[in-house]
């Protein structure tokens, strides 16, 4: 029996249980859904924005460097065969995993958590669970780039000798990687056990 | 009928939820993000520039996505790609440039790449060894067909095309001394600069295209001449030693000057061809309106010699140019009854440097002349410069030239009557002092003196006046008792006046203002020597002085004293020699041997007395004459520092010209002379008394 077939619903916020009438949490305030209105619809918003603001990230620059006169501008991926080319293959990948791997997968993952909840899906019910969490949990660590890239910028201004400015990728990676993390954020994760209940009834 | 209507079954329809209402607002941030995405890609795709392709020998430093495009230094843009033209024959790069300039790029485009560069005319891109090469481009603002092709240049066009200006050609035989960029001078301002010096087709005439900048391009006409100031240039004239450097640049990588010396010439297009000179000198001496071309030929035959004469040599009148020489030749004069070689000289004329109209006729340039030719105008050799052989002709007026007439008939140019010239011969006025000097008879003089003396001393040896002491000596022991004799007393005063008289003679040898004179005319020579030293620009001045100095040794009447002192040796010789001096002894002998008797009755007198003071007058005499020859070394001093002075001097002066050779002799032969003089002085000094008495 879930708590909508009880007739109550949780606060999200404070976890005290109403009945399902009522509108407003009586301890917190918070509002009381059974299941957050339109979900899905913000899921797939937020990760369409993600998508598209992650294209302009990888193909303009992210970090425009100037040594000693000579302006270099790379792309994400251009900075990683960069590093690659000269020999640092650990932080190559560390940047692979940060900038690239990390982002797909969420959308790849996301994507997948949407899906499955309308259709039934081959992963069992605890696993997708566990992806989500996994998700929501390593979603901030995709910003390291756009950390890196500020701390960059603040720190090399040696004016002709060396200086580091973030590429208009810096901007739109990191409103991505907000927007994917908006997007992991609206998933209500209640609605993957939805699905444990169909059979049931 | 209480039936109730019923209302008819009302169809209840729900209302269709409409598939939006349902939708979330959170739509609109994808909506918006990918507006905003597409936007941003709209505008940098719109933003993007135009590609364009230069072309380049090579690309040394060139690097795709690096490399930048810039136009006055400020970056339009950035090569993408660096490929090469079908066949490897040419590296192209490919730039994207700014949409904004992109527009601008015309057929006047060039471009070329700035590489680290040292030069004599400084150090440019200095910056590019740090930040690597870039590609610089230049054009005029004109706008026009925009173009996306373009051949790079091989480094910086030395003319920006956007700078104005006049385009002209040098024409030289010898491009060595202009690399490209030499800086053109007008008045030692630079206003242009020469490009790389060019063979033309046939290899003859190196071409050397100028660019004259505006608003100085205007100073061109036809009239303009140009002349190399490389390196520096050493001129020797009358104004003295003169060292011409126009810039350092100049000196090290050469300069191109021009000017404009007479005026008459018109504005030239772009494009003019100019003979580049050598020098200044030569372009100011060409200028002569060569361009003008209205000249009258005429000619004038001369007998003389006219070497030191050459085409091109000029043709004055009172002191002005008015034309050149313009051929020489000698013909065969057989009109006389010798046949003669004549020198026909052709007289380039231009009537403008006259006073005439520019483009005056050969009939109005005689006109002008035949009146100044009656007058005595005639044609005659002149000296161009008093330091180099080089003759000028000259119009001269001859107030007593015999009566000629312009022969207008003559073939194949109306004949301008001449004269011989007086040219100042200077090598010939040396020479003839020089010989005069040579010929004062000074050795004959000492020969002479040398004579007398030998007959003096004949005199002394011989054995009657060797005995005529021992004669005295008995004479002088009679002479004691010899007391009161008139005839005796009348004797010493004879002897006395005979002593004072020969005093005289040396006195007057002493006073015969040899030494002034001579000294005289060394402190004018003197003078004349500082007159060089002081003002060496005064050359015709210091003419003026030794020839002055050459008359005053000419007038000098030094011959006529050696002459007359000759004479009064030869006198004297004479007298020595006659029979009667000859038979002087027997009768002095005898004479004493008289005497002796007449002194032997004399028991005393003042005779001796008085011969002791005669003896003392023939001392002083002697000792004025050893006076008057104390002077001469000094003289002789003087005149040996004179000459070393006039030697430093000449010396100084160099030892070019064949004036300075011929003064040098000159000076040696005076030298010589003088130290003839001090030798002579100087046995004198030794001997002053051999003079009298032959020692």
């Amino acid at each position: 029996m879930t708590a909508r077939q009880a007739g109550l619903v949780a606060c999200t916020s404070c976890g005290r249980v109403h009945a399902q009438a009522v509108r407003e949490c009586a301890r917190c305030g918070a509002a009381l859904h059974s299941r957050a209105p339109a979900s899905l619809q913000k899921v797939w918003g937020w990760w369409l924005a993600g998508v598209i603001m992650y294209i302009p990230a990888n193909l303009s620059p992210m970090l425009r460097t100037s040594t000693l006169g000579r302006e270099s501008a790379n792309t994400i991926l251009g900075g990683v065969f960069e590093l690659m080319h000269h020999g640092s293959y650990g932080v190559a990948l560390i940047v692979f995993i940060a900038s690239v791997l990390i982002p797909v997968g969420k959308f790849v993952a996301i994507a997948y958590l949407a899906i499955s909840v309308r259709y039934a899906s081959a992963l069992r019910l605890h696993a997708r669970q566990h992806l989500y969490e996994v998700v929501e949990f390593i979603g901030r660590w995709s910003m390291l780039d756009v950390f890196v890239v500020a701390i960059l910028s603040a720190l090399v201004q040696f004016n002709f000798v060396a200086s580091v400015h973030p590429g208009i990728a810096a901007v739109t990676f990191a409103l991505s990687v907000a927007f994917t993390m908006l997007s992991a954020q609206s998933f209500d994760s209640r609605l993957i056990w939805d699905a444990d209940e169909a059979p049931a009834t | 009928m209480t039936d109730t209507p019923t209302p008819p079954e009302a169809e209840i329809v729900p209302a269709r939820r409409s598939p939006w209402r349902n939708l979330s607002v959170v739509w609109l941030v994808p909506l918006a993000a990918l507006v905003i995405s597409l936007l941003i890609a709209w505008r940098s795709y719109a933003d993007r520039g135009t590609l364009i392709q230069i072309t380049f020998e090579n690309a040394a430093g060139v690097a795709a996505g690096e490399t930048q495009v810039r136009y006055r230094d400020v970056v339009i843009g950035v090569v993408e790609e660096v490929g090469f033209t079908s066949g490897l024959e040419n590296v192209v790069v490919s730039a994207r440039i700014d949409k904004d300039v992109a527009p601008f790029l015309n057929d006047t485009a060039q471009f070329w790449v700035v590489r680290p560069e040292v030069s004599t005319r400084g150090v440019s891109g200095l910056n590019t060894v740090l930040s690597g090469v870039y590609i610089e481009g230049t054009w005029d603002r004109t706008g026009g067909t925009a173009l996306t092709e373009f051949a790079g240049l091989e480094s910086r066009p030395l003319v920006d095309v956007t700078e104005r200006g006049t385009r002209v050609t040098l024409r030289t035989s010898d491009g060595n001394t202009l690399p490209a960029g030499s800086p053109i001078f007008y008045r030692g301002v630079e206003v242009g600069r020469t490009e790389k010096p060019q063979l033309n087709n046939s290899g003859s005439v190196v071409e050397i295209r100028a660019f004259i900048e505006a608003p100085h391009d205007r100073l061109l006409t036809t009239a303009t001449r140009f002349w190399d100031t490389s390196g520096f240039q050493v001129s020797f004239g009358p104004s003295g030693l003169r060292l011409d450097v126009e810039s350092f640049a100049a000196l090290i990588s050469g300069g191109v000057a021009f000017n404009t010396f007479f005026s008459g010439g018109r504005p030239v297009q772009a494009g003019h061809v100019y003979d580049l000179y050598s020098a200044e000198e030569d372009a100011r001496e060409n200028a002569f309106a060569r361009v003008s071309g209205a000249s009258v030929t005429l000619a004038a035959v001369f007998t003389e010699g006219v070497s030191g004469l050459s085409a091109g040599a000029e043709l004055t009148y009172k002191g002005l140019k008015i034309g050149e020489v313009a051929t020489l030749s000698a013909f065969v004069d057989d009109s006389e009854r010798q046949p003669t070689v004549k020198q026909l000289v052709t007289l380039r004329v231009e009537p403008g440097l006259m006073g005439l109209d520019d483009d005056a006729t050969a009939e109005a340039v005689l006109d002008f002349l035949a009146p100044e030719v009656e007058a005595g105008l005639r044609v005659r050799l002149a000296k161009a410069n008093l330091l180099t052989p080089g003759l000028v002709v000259e119009l001269a007026e001859i107030p007593d030239a015999p009566v000629a007439q312009i022969d207008r008939d003559a073939d194949p140019y109306p004949v301008l009557p001449s004269v011989a010239s007086e040219l100042p011969d200077l090598n010939a006025t040396m020479e003839g002092m020089m010989k005069r000097i040579n010929a004062l008879q000074i050795e004959e003089l000492i020969a002479q003196a040398t004579r007398m003396m030998a007959s003096i001393d004949a005199l002394a040896r011989d054995d009657q006046t060797r005995a005529a002491p021992e004669a005295f000596v008995g004479l002088v022991e009679d002479a004691r008792g010899l007391v009161g004799s008139a005839v005796v007393q009348a004797l010493p005063g004879e002897l006395q006046s005979a002593v004072d008289e020969l005093r005289a003679t040396v006195s007057g040898v002493a006073e015969a203002r040899l030494v002034e004179r001579l000294a005289e005319t060394l402190n004018k020579a003197d003078v004349a020597v500082g007159n060089i030293a002081s003002a060496s620009e005064q050359a015709p001045a210091l003419m003026e002085d030794l020839r002055a100095l050459t008359e005053k040794a000419r007038n000098l009447e030094a011959e006529e004293l050696v002459a007359s002192a000759d004479q009064l040796l030869q006198s004297l010789d004479a007298l020595i020699d006659t029979e009667a001096a000859r038979a002087l002894p027997p009768t002095l002998n005898a004479t004493l041997d008289e005497a002796k008797t007449l002194l032997t009755r004399l028991s005393e007198g003042k005779a001796v007395d008085n011969a002791n003071a005669a003896l003392e007058s023939a001392r002083g005499a002697a000792e004025a004459l050893e006076e008057a020859a104390q002077g001469l070394p000094q003289l002789s001093a003087r005149l040996d520092s004179l000459v070393s002075r006039s030697e430093a001097l000449i010396g100084a002066y160099g030892d070019r010209s064949e004036f300075n050779r011929e003064t040098l002799g000159m000076l040696r032969e005076v030298r010589t002379a003088a130290r003839s003089l001090a030798d002579l002085v100087r046995m004198l000094e030794r001997n002053p008394n051999s003079i009298l008495f032959g020692r």
